[in-house]
């Protein structure tokens, strides 16, 4: 029986038989409030996708994801910048750690994250202004010497944060690695002169033909600027130690590709050429020598066979079919000639032991075998050349010394990028000294303000079983492939060998993701309540709530839960006698860590306004 | 005498939940018919159908509930958790009842009583009600056709008087009525009646269909079909019963799959117009029965014999539902390729001593 319309003295206004309160959608029936039931607690509490956690600059990759899942493109575009300068380039560049630690990948096949990050990176370029705004000024001026990939990182962040940045570059345009390193088919250059240019829009200063050592010294760097980020590269090519080195002939990985990108190079390519090395760097001049006019390239690797080589295997398998050939277990020993390459002398080889990480056993007792090349590129990796920097900062391994903060001693003086990383055991991407340069200019800001750096000690949960979410809901689906151009036709060109995403593409692509352990507001849990107890103003990650009066703890909505948002936290703790509200913390900042301190405020307020 | 116009209210059909890889359930509407508050067990199945249902009809519902669960646990001390009229009957006259509440409102519409849209007027009748005791005036109200939607939530036993056997109840499980023991170690030996068939076959001018809680939208969908057909529709809802079917309470959308997936309840139409069934209902996957007798403690005496007894009913119904039979459930209704259940051997045991 319901009491509407019913005048019930203010005494009587108590629940009885007979005259009791009549529910309502706001508060429900509340003379049963059956959460005196539950033992378990559901608590929204999101969780950080594998994805996230493997980028090397930590992108929201999940949240963009689910931005262009609903056609909200700007906002998606505007959450990658967060973190990454230039999705326009990693979106092409990118050796994807992300897709590889991908769930959907032990499912059917990973999220092509970096198809759809491109899309958005050619959406940003596309647009008139940026998303992104410079910080309000804050009257420090601070240089960043070098402009690849963590420089341009690293700038970019000061500058949002009120600094005024100037870029110092020793080559004659800006762009340092991307430009120098990564050749035209891969990312065409007037993408990078945009992203150039949109630095240039924040108020960035660029000084071209500016090199460190040279033209500025360590001293004018402490005088002119308050301080400094160093984020120099590896610029000077390793050799491989063979005799006749030095003959004409043969060229360097690095150079090579620099030289043709900065529009400088003075090399006619031979007809028949070698590249030594197996990384991603040999690949990338094995595939340029093909459009350079070499008519038959071969790679000559000391690993064994090519799954050991450490390079990209996608890359690797459109080399081949370009038509590049691969030698195996070989090193070259000596350059033949005379004054000029006219062959390599090889001998059998192998690392004595890890790949790349040992030194090479050349087996020299076997007869050398003798190869015929016009020209020889060597791509063997890099170093740092820091003749200008003092002793006391110079590491063992040839890079800059630095404490865990990128910091070099007590100075105002940091560094990030290639320049730190080199010999650390991690491999050497685009996407690692971006995230480098992010993180070394949050704390060179921290120390401009006087704040004392910490290590971060958040816990993190990273959700990499599939059995913490409900696969039920998933059906598989292919990946969306891009395409590219046909080998025949692409060998000789400079034109971009893998094409974009179209807009229905990316939808589709971006609706593959499971959003591991993130709500993305698919109402399941909202629609399979059997109270219903959940509730929300509107469907949001962060809005959902769950009405702890009459929650009797089911878990469905736990089970339920596709992603693996939702998880059960043990209500009472019956040795203590404690309600255990803590545990209900959310571990992440986010929507539902407000959520998660109305719950660590639920004790001290009344049990009716609950 | 001009023809009196009936507004009524064409409820939207919902849009699948997967488009696509994606799953995101589509805009549901705001209202809530049915709120917290009541004393149904934590994971009651037809609570969660009681939810699914009122959200899909809307406000201008009428529900009547025949005595069942859903009578007995949400209204106590003459309260319910409902927003919108609702009334109990007995248990036999759920169908008479309805048929009641259906021609009040069409007289008062005749008579110009009632200005607004005919309400939804939905009938929640427990398997008991509807399979066993009220089989007679559920028939009747279908039969003289009343605008109307009679629902049984099908919990397969009687469960709010302490879990008996009902005629839904499955072959081999076990109830406080249907025990396994030494003479009859399956527990109950009859197969359950088939209501909905029942229903199609004898009203075929009403609109006919079964659903699952572990399907929402389907489910959600049939509902709002059945309102906007003009005349009875009955429905049958497999809601699992926790107390009953003795389960981890997080399962009760999992079973309302697997039992679907298991052939154990196939989902169908009945199309009143073609005078047809339509069988386009497809689970993701096709599973043995035992994936779905395993999780519950009523089929924890079943020896190989009964599991390949069930396999071969729910072959029956694949086979009805004219899907081909892969290999491994041909495979699975021989005992020879199956295993007890985990706790058949103690109950013999226990059954011995007793």
């Amino acid at each position: 029986m319901s009491t509407k319309g019913t005048h019930i003295p203010e005494r009587l206004k108590i629940p009885f038989a007979g005259i009791t309160p009549a529910p309502s959608q706001e508060k429900g029936q509340d003379l049963f409030p059956t959460g005196n039931w539950r033992a378990i607690r559901p608590v929204y509490r999101d969780k950080l996708p594998p994805c996230n956690n493997a980028c090397g600059t930590n992108e929201k990759i999940q949240g963009y994801l689910d931005l262009v899942k609903r056609g909200k493109y700007v906002d998606a575009y505007a959450l990658i910048k967060e973190d990454m300068p230039f999705p326009s380039v990693t979106g092409r560049v990118c050796y994807h750690p992300c897709e590889q630690a991908c769930n959907r990948g032990k499912y059917d096949e990973a999220i092509s994250i970096r198809a759809v990050e491109r899309f958005l990176g050619d959406l940003g370029q596309a647009l008139t202004r940026d998303v992104v705004k410079a910080g309000a000024p804050n009257g420090k001026k601070v240089a960043v010497v070098g402009s690849g990939p963590a420089g341009h990182s690293a700038a970019y962040q000061l500058v949002r944060l009120g600094y005024k940045v100037t870029i110092l570059e020793k080559s004659p345009k800006a762009g340092g690695l991307n430009r120098g390193g990564i050749p035209d088919w891969v990312l065409p250059q007037h993408v990078l002169d945009r992203e150039i240019e949109r630095l240039v829009e924040l108020g960035i200063t660029i000084k071209t033909n500016v090199e460190v050592g040279k033209d500025v010294t360590w001293d004018d760097l402490k005088r002119d600027y308050d301080a400094v980020v160093l984020a120099v590269g590896l610029t000077q090519p390793n050799s491989v130690r063979a005799e006749g080195e030095n003959k004409d002939g043969v060229l360097y990985g690095l150079p090579f590709l620099r030289d043709i990108g900065m529009g400088t190079s003075k090399v006619k390519l031979g007809a028949r050429v070698a590249v030594i090395g197996g990384g991603n760097t040999a690949i990338d001049c094995a595939r340029e020598a093909l459009r350079q006019g070499a008519v038959e390239v071969t790679m000559i690797t000391v690993e064994a066979n090519p799954q050991e080589m450490p390079a990209v295997p996608e890359d690797l398998h459109d080399m081949l079919e370009e038509g590049v050939e691969l030698v195996h277990g070989r090193a070259m020993t000596a350059v033949l000639g005379n004054g000029k390459v006219e062959a390599l002398q090889l001998h059998p080889a192998r690392f004595s032991g890890a790949i790349n990480a040992s030194p090479i056993n050349v087996n020299r007792e076997v007869p050398a075998e003798r190869f015929h090349v016009d020209h020889v590129i060597i791509a063997v990796g890099q170093r740092a050349a820091l003749d200008w920097l003092p002793d006391e900062f110079k590491s063992d391994r040839g890079t800059i010394k630095i404490d865990r903060f990128g910091r070099l001693g007590d100075t105002n003086f940091f560094a990030a990028g290639d320049v730190v990383q080199l010999g650390l055991g991690q491999p050497l991407m685009v996407v690692n000294a971006v995230g480098d340069g992010k993180r070394v200019a949050f704390n060179l800001d921290k120390v401009m303000r006087g704040e004392s750096l910490q290590p971060r000690t958040i816990p993190v949960d990273v959700i990499f079983d599939l059995n913490r979410m409900n696969m039920t809901y998933f059906p598989h689906f292919p990946r969306v492939h891009q395409t590219l151009l046909a080998p025949a036709s692409r060998r000789k060109t400079q034109e971009e060998v893998i094409q974009a995403l179209s807009e229905e593409q990316a939808v589709e692509e971006a609706g593959r993701c499971f959003s591991c352990g993130t709500c993305n507001a698919c109402d399941n849990c909202y629609l399979v309540c059997p109270e219903p107890c959940i509730e929300r103003p509107s469907r949001s990650n962060g809005l959902y709530k769950i009405l702890v009066d009459y929650c009797k703890g089911c878990r469905v909505c736990i089970e339920e839960c596709p992603t693996g948002c939702l998880e059960g936290v043990p209500e009472l703790d019956f040795d203590t006698g404690v309600v255990r509200m803590d545990t209900a913390f959310a571990i992440l900042p986010g929507l539902h860590g407000r959520q998660a301190e109305e719950l660590r405020n639920l004790a001290e307020r009344p049990a009716k306004s609950i | 005498m001009s023809a009196i116009e009936v507004q009524r209210q064409l409820l939207p059909i919902l849009d699948s939940p997967n488009q696509g890889a994606r799953f995101y359930n589509p805009e549901l509407p705001s209202s809530e018919p049915f709120v917290p508050g009541h004393r149904t067990c934590a994971g009651c199945g037809p609570s969660i159908q009681y939810r699914m249902t009122s959200k899909a009809a809307g406000d201008n519902t009428i529900l009547i509930g025949p005595t069942g669960c859903m009578y007995v646990a949400n209204s106590s001390y003459l309260c319910t958790p409902y927003n919108v009229p609702w009334a109990h009957t007995q248990i036999g006259s759920a169908g008479s009842f309805t048929a009641g509440v259906a021609a009040a409102y069409e007289a008062m519409i005749r008579k110009g009583k009632w200005k607004g849209a005919y309400p939804n007027i939905i009938c929640e009748a427990g398997d008991g009600s509807a399979s066993d005791i009220g089989l007679a005036s559920i028939s009747g109200a279908l039969y003289r056709n009343h605008d109307c939607l009679i629902i049984c939530y099908d919990n397969e036993q009687y469960a709010n008087t302490g879990i008996q056997a009902s005629s839904r109840t499955p072959y081999g499980g076990m109830t406080t009525f249907s025990p396994p023991g030494p003479m009859v170690p399956e527990a109950k030996k009859l197969y359950p009646k088939d209501l909905a068939r029942m229903m199609a076959a004898g009203h075929p001018h009403c609109y006919v269909a079964t659903a699952s809680v572990g399907y929402p939208i389907d489910l959600m969908n049939k509902v709002r079909k059945g309102l906007n057909h003009k005349g009875a529709a009955y429905l049958m809802v497999y809601t699992p019963c926790q107390k009953g079917f003795v389960y981890e309470t997080p399962r009760s959308i999992d079973l309302g799959r697997l039992v679907v997936e298991c052939g154990l309840y196939p989902i169908w139409e009945w199309d009143p117009e073609k005078r047809q069934y339509d069988y386009s209902f497809r689970p993701q996957n096709m599973r043995p029965v035992s994936e779905y007798l395993k999780l519950q403690g009523r089929f924890g005496h079943l020896h190989t014999q009964h599991i390949a007894n069930l396999q071969k009913f729910a072959n029956e119904q694949w086979q009805m539902m004219g899907v081909e039979l892969p290999e491994a459930l041909l495979q699975a209704a021989d005992a020879k390729n199956l295993v007890n259940m985990a706790a058949a051997e103690e109950a013999v045991t226990v059954a011995e001593t007793v």
